[in-house]
C-alpha cells in the first residue's frame, strides 16, 4: 500500500490500479465493503416514497444558492456577527491555513482535537499546524487511525475503509498500547474512546468541518456519527468551523431536505446520530468560521464543472463507482477520490490520467442525492485536458491516426479485413504478444470472414 | 481587495444562469407516529419506553442511583443525585444526563434537545436519556425544522441513537465517542 | 415500415452476424429494410477521449450516409454507438438535416419496444438466459429504470421485448446494472481494472446457470466474450437481435 499513497509517487491512475489489482483478494473484499453501502443506500432511499423528489429539490436547491452565492454568502456572514460568531474569509488553502494558525496562536493554542473535514484535507492543514508546533488530533475513529498509521483518508465518509482490522489491532498495539493480536472491532472502538476522552477533555480549541451553512439563521450544521465533533466543540472555549464557499443553504427548509436525504445516501442511516446546529459561541466562549474559496469561484467560471459544487459530500459515488471499488482511494492523485474527486481534482492531477478512471457508466449520476451530473463532468474534463494538449496514455499520439482511419473507408476495410485474417489464421499463442492490454486480459475475439458490409454486397445487394 | 471582496467579485463571473428557489413542499406520507417513531428508534439503536411516562423515568433513575451511578437531571420532575457543575469538564464522570426532548421525528427516530449551559452534556454523558412529550413528534424533517428553534450561542442537535461508528471494517459498534446509549421515555 | 440500418463499425468488421440477424428479423417483422452505405465510426472512441477535433471527420462522414436517406427510421444495435451518433452528430451539426437525421435514430430494443411493438413470435426457445444490462442503454436511453434510481413506475423494455419469447428463462446477474468494464478505450487505458470489472461480470453471468449472456451492446458481449474464454466459464454471449430472430 505504501507505494500507493505515498507523496512521491504520481503515477498514472492506471498503474496505481494496476498495483491495487495485483492482490485479487483484498480487491474482492473492498469491493463488497463498498457495494455494502451501496446496497443500504438503496434500501434507505427505496423506503422514501418521494426520495426521486428529494433529489430533484436538493438539486435545485443547491443550484439555486450557487447562482445567488454572493448575496448567501453575505447574508451568512451579517448573521453569523449577529449571533457573535466571528467569520473570515480566504482564497485558497494557504490563507485559510493561515488565518487558523493566527487565531490559535492568539490562545496560545497547544492542542487541536478535530473532526473530519474534506476541506481541512483538500488545504493540507495538518502538516502546516503541526510544523508551528500544534498537535492536530483527528478525532473520528477513521480518521484517528490513518492519521496514527500516517495515510491519507482513502475515502470521503469512511477513511480507513482500505484497512482490515488485524491491520488496526496491529497500528493500535503498537500506538495505543491495545493486546498484542486483537482485532475486534469492538474491543479497538472502545480503545480508541478512552485515548481519544483524555484528548478531548485536555484541548484547547476544536476545529470541525461544516456540513451546511444556514444563511438565514447563521448557524453552521455538522453531522457525525460517532459524537467527535460535539465533544471537541463544546469542551475547550474556542471552536472553529472551516466550509467551502459552496456549503451555504439558505436557510432550514433546505437543510432539511439535505439531511433527509445525506446520511441514506452515504452509510444507509436514516440521518446521522448527530445533526448539531451551532448559532453562536458557547458562554465565555469564542467560534470562528473561515469561508474558503480555493478554487471554487474559478470551477464556477465553467457552466459544467460549476455542478460539481452541488455535492454535499456524501460519498455515495463512491461506493458505487465500480472503478474506485476496484482500484482504491490511492490511486487518484488527489484528496478526494472516486467520481466527485474526479469532477473537483481533476485539475490537481499532474499525470492527467484521472479523467479517464472512469467508464462514463453513469451510476453516480443516478446515486447523486443532488443530481450532479458526474459523468458529464467528468467527460468535460477529458475534453479540457484534450484542449489544453494534455492527454495520456499515448492519446495525443494515436488518437488522431484513429479519427483519419476511421474516416477512411481503403484504410479501414483493408486492414479490417487484414486484422480478421490474422485472428482466422494465426494462433493464439502468435498474436498473444501484439494484443496488447487486451489479450494480456481476455481471449482475442474469434474474427468473422467478412464485414456486414461484404455480406450486403454480395448478398442483398440489387 | 480584502479576500472576502475578492471571492465575492469571482462570483460575478460565474458562468451559471440564475436559478429559482424550488418550492418545498413534500407530501406527507400518513403513517401512525409513534409507532413510525418506534420502529426508526431501533433502527438506529435507541430504546423506546412507550409506557409509564415520567413515572417510569423517575424509578429507572432510582434505580440507577441505587447502584451508585451518577445521574444529571436536567428535566423538570425527575431528580438524580448530580447537581449542574460549574465547568463542562466536570461532566466526564455523569453516568447518566436525563434530558429533555424536544421535538421526535418519525421517519428517522431523531429527537431535538437544546442545550444552553455545558452544551456537552448530551455527548460527554456515559448514557443519555430523553423525556420525549407523545405530542412532539411530527412526521419528517421538513416539519421538524420549522418547529425547532436556534436560540443563540445555544446548541440544538438532533439526536438518533446512541453514538456509534463503523469505522473498523465496517462492523457497526455502539458508542463511539457520544453517549454509549440512548432511552427514549415518551410521557 | 422503411428502415435504415445503422450499422457502427464494430458490429461491421467484428460481429456481423448480429447485423445480419437484425437485418432478418426486421424484414421478417414485415419493415422494408435499406443499408445506407458509407456508414463509418461515430466518432466515439475520439470524444470518449476528449479529442473532438479528432472525431469529427469521422462523425461528419457517418451523418452524411443517412442525410437525405428516404426512411421512417434508423435502427441500431449497439445503445453505446447510438448514443454517441446522437451526441456527436449534435455537436458537429446543427444543421435541419442533421436533425432529421437525429430525430429517426433507435436502438433495436427501443424501436420494437416504442416505435414498432413486436409481436407474433412463433419459434420458441427453451433456454435460459441472463441480461446484460449495458449503462448506456440503461443510463443514457432509458431502456430500463436503472438501480439507482427509486419510485414506483419502473420499467424494463428489454425483459418486455424478450419476455414474450415462449420458453426463454430471463434471468440477470448479481449487480445486476453494474459496469461490465468495457468502456471504450478504458478497456486499453485501465486494463487491470476493466479486467476485474470484466472478470467479476463474466462470473455472475455463469453463477446463474444461464446458457447465454445476451445484451444489445456488442461491444460490452465483445469484451465479455473475451473474458468468459479465458476463464473457460460456461456461458456464451448472444446479441439480442440473435434471440429474437430465432425466435420469429
Amino acid at each position: 500500500m505504501t507505494e500507493l499513497y505515498s507523496a512521491s509517487g504520481s503515477k498514472v491512475h492506471a498503474h496505481k490500479a494496476d498495483i491495487f489489482c495485483r492482490d485479487e483478494t483484498r480487491v474482492d473484499w473492498h469491493s463488497k465493503a463498498l457495494w455494502l453501502l451501496r446496497e443500504k443506500r438503496d434500501r434507505a432511499a427505496a423506503s422514501i416514497p418521494e426520495w426521486e423528489q428529494l433529489r430533484q429539490l436538493g438539486s435545485e436547491l443547491k443550484l439555486h444558492t450557487l447562482t445567488h452565492l454572493t448575496d448567501y454568502l453575505q447574508q451568512f456572514e451579517q448573521q453569523c456577527q449577529a449571533n457573535g460568531i466571528v467569520v473570515h474569509w480566504a482564497k485558497d488553502g494557504q490563507e485559510h491555513n493561515q488565518i487558523v494558525l493566527n487565531i490559535l496562536a492568539k490562545h496560545q493554542v497547544k492542542r487541536l482535537v478535530k473532526s473530519k473535514s474534506m476541506l481541512t484535507e483538500e488545504c493540507h492543514m495538518n502538516p502546516f499546524l503541526e510544523q508551528h508546533g500544534i498537535e492536530v488530533v483527528d478525532t473520528d475513529l477513521g480518521e484517528r487511525i490513518i492519521q496514527l498509521a500516517n495515510m491519507p483518508p482513502s475515502h470521503i465518509v469512511v477513511p480507513a475503509i482500505h484497512m482490515k482490522k488485524q491491520e488496526v489491532g496491529e497500528l493500535f498495539h503498537q500506538q495505543l498500547g491495545t493486546k498484542k493480536g486483537e482485532s475486534d472491532p469492538l474491543y479497538l472502538t472502545r480503545a480508541a474512546r478512552a485515548h481519544l476522552r483524555e484528548k478531548f477533555l485536555t484541548a484547547d480549541a476544536a476545529m470541525t468541518g461544516v456540513n451546511m451553512a444556514i444563511a438565514d439563521q447563521g448557524a453552521v450544521v455538522v453531522c457525525t456519527n460517532e459524537g467527535n465533533a460535539d465533544m471537541g466543540a463544546n469542551l475547550p472555549k474556542l471552536q472553529l468551523h472551516s466550509m467551502g464557499i459552496d456549503k451555504v443553504v439558505p436557510n432550514m427548509d433546505a437543510a432539511g431536505i439535505l439531511l433527509r436525504t445525506l446520511a441514506r445516501n452515504a452509510t444507509g442511516q436514516p440521518i446521522t446520530t448527530y445533526s448539531s446546529f451551532y448559532r453562536g459561541p458557547q458562554q465565555d466562549g469564542e467560534m470562528h468560521v473561515i469561508i474558503v474559496d480555493n478554487g471554487r469561484t474559478e470551477m464556477m467560471k465553467d457552466k459544467i464543472l460549476a455542478e460539481s459544487l452541488k455535492c454535499i459530500r456524501c460519498g455515495g459515488c463512491l461506493n458505487t463507482c465500480p472503478v474506485y471499488r476496484r482500484s482504491g482511494g490511492y490511486s487518484y492523485n488527489y484528496t478526494i477520490p472516486g467520481p466527485i474527486g474526479i469532477a473537483v481534482g481533476a485539475k490537481e492531477d499532474s499525470t492527467h490520467s484521472i479523467p479517464w478512471a472512469c467508464t462514463l457508466c453513469g451510476s453516480c449520476t443516478y446515486v447523486c442525492p443532488t443530481k450532479v451530473p458526474l459523468d458529464k463532468i467528468i467527460a468535460h474534463h477529458r475534453r479540457l485536458k484534450a484542449e489544453s494538449k494534455a492527454l495520456p496514455y499515448g492519446k495525443s499520439g494515436y488518437m488522431p491516426l484513429v479519427g483519419r482511419f476511421m474516416a477512411s473507408d481503403t484504410m479501414m476495410n483493408t486492414s479490417m479485413s487484414a486484422a480478421r485474417l490474422a485472428l482466422r489464421v494465426l494462433p493464439g499463442s502468435l498474436l498473444k504478444p501484439f494484443s496488447g492490454a487486451w489479450g494480456k486480459y481476455r481471449e482475442l475475439p474469434v474474427a468473422p470472414e467478412s464485414s456486414f458490409a461484404s455480406w450486403y454486397a454480395k448478398n442483398r445487394s440489387r | 481587495m480584502s479576500s472576502k471582496n475578492s471571492i465575492l467579485s469571482a462570483l460575478s463571473q460565474s458562468a451559471l444562469t440564475a436559478h429559482p428557489m424550488p418550492n418545498i413542499e413534500v407530501e406527507v406520507t400518513p403513517q401512525p407516529l409513534v409507532e413510525t417513531f418506534a420502529a426508526s428508534l431501533a433502527t438506529v439503536a435507541g430504546e423506546l419506553h412507550q409506557y409509564g411516562g415520567l413515572v417510569a423515568l423517575q424509578a429507572k433513575v432510582d434505580e440507577l442511583m441505587a447502584q451508585n451511578l451518577q445521574v444529571l437531571s436536567l428535566v423538570e420532575g425527575v431528580s438524580g443525585n448530580r447537581q449542574v457543575p460549574s465547568t463542562a469538564h466536570e461532566l466526564a464522570d455523569i453516568d447518566y444526563a436525563i434530558l429533555a426532548g424536544e421535538l421526535g421525528v418519525a421517519e428517522n427516530g431523531a429527537i431535538w434537545v437544546s442545550q444552553t449551559q455545558h452544551r456537552v452534556t448530551p455527548f460527554i454523558c456515559e448514557n443519555l436519556i430523553l423525556a420525549l412529550p407523545e405530542k412532539a413528534l411530527v412526521a419528517n424533517m421538513h416539519q421538524a425544522v420549522n418547529q425547532v428553534s436556534l436560540a443563540q450561542g445555544a446548541l440544538g442537535v438532533f439526536v438518533a441513537g446512541p453514538s456509534k461508528t463503523a469505522d473498523i471494517e465496517q462492523a457497526l459498534v455502539v458508542g463511539a465517542h457520544g453517549a454509549c446509549s440512548l432511552q427514549v421515555y415518551l410521557y | 415500415m422503411k428502415i435504415a440500418l445503422f450499422i457502427p463499425c464494430l458490429v461491421n468488421q467484428m460481429m456481423p452476424d448480429v447485423a445480419i440477424a437484425t437485418l432478418n428479423l426486421l424484414e421478417k417483422l414485415g419493415h422494408q429494410v435499406i443499408f445506407p452505405q458509407g456508414q463509418t465510426c461515430c466518432g466515439q472512441p475520439m470524444t470518449n477521449s476528449g479529442c473532438f477535433d479528432e472525431a469529427k471527420k469521422t462523425t461528419l462522414k457517418l451523418l452524411n450516409a443517412f442525410k437525405g436517406v428516404e426512411c421512417d427510421a434508423i435502427v441500431c444495435p449497439a445503445a453505446s454507438c447510438l448514443v454517441a451518433a446522437k451526441e456527436n452528430f449534435h455537436e458537429f451539426d446543427s444543421s435541419k438535416e442533421a436533425q432529421e437525421v437525429i430525430s429517426k435514430l433507435y436502438e433495436l430494443t427501443e424501436f420494437l419496444h416504442d416505435v414498432a411493438p413486436i409481436d407474433g413470435f412463433v419459434r420458441p426457445i427453451n433456454k435460459k438466459i441472463s441480461l446484460q444490462m449495458s449503462c448506456h442503454g440503461i443510463r443514457m436511453l432509458n431502456l430500463a429504470t436503472p438501480t439507482e434510481e427509486m419510485g414506483k413506475q419502473r420499467f424494463n423494455k428489454v425483459e418486455a421485448v424478450l419476455g414474450k419469447i415462449a420458453g426463454l428463462e430471463i434471468v440477470y446477474p448479481a449487480r445486476i446494472d453494474e459496469c461490465c468494464g468495457f468502456g471504450g478505450t478504458f478497456a486499453v487505458d485501465e486494463g487491470a481494472v476493466s479486467a476485474k470489472m470484466g472478470k467479476d461480470k463474466a462470473q455472475a453471468h455463469a453463477a446463474t446457470g444461464a446458457q447465454y449472456a445476451v445484451g444489445f451492446d456488442p461491444s460490452c458481449l465483445l469484451h465479455l466474450d473475451g473474458m468468459i474464454r479465458r476463464q473457460l466459464l460456461p456461458i456464451e454471449t448472444r446479441h439480442i437481435a440473435q434471440v429474437i430472430n430465432d425466435a420469429l
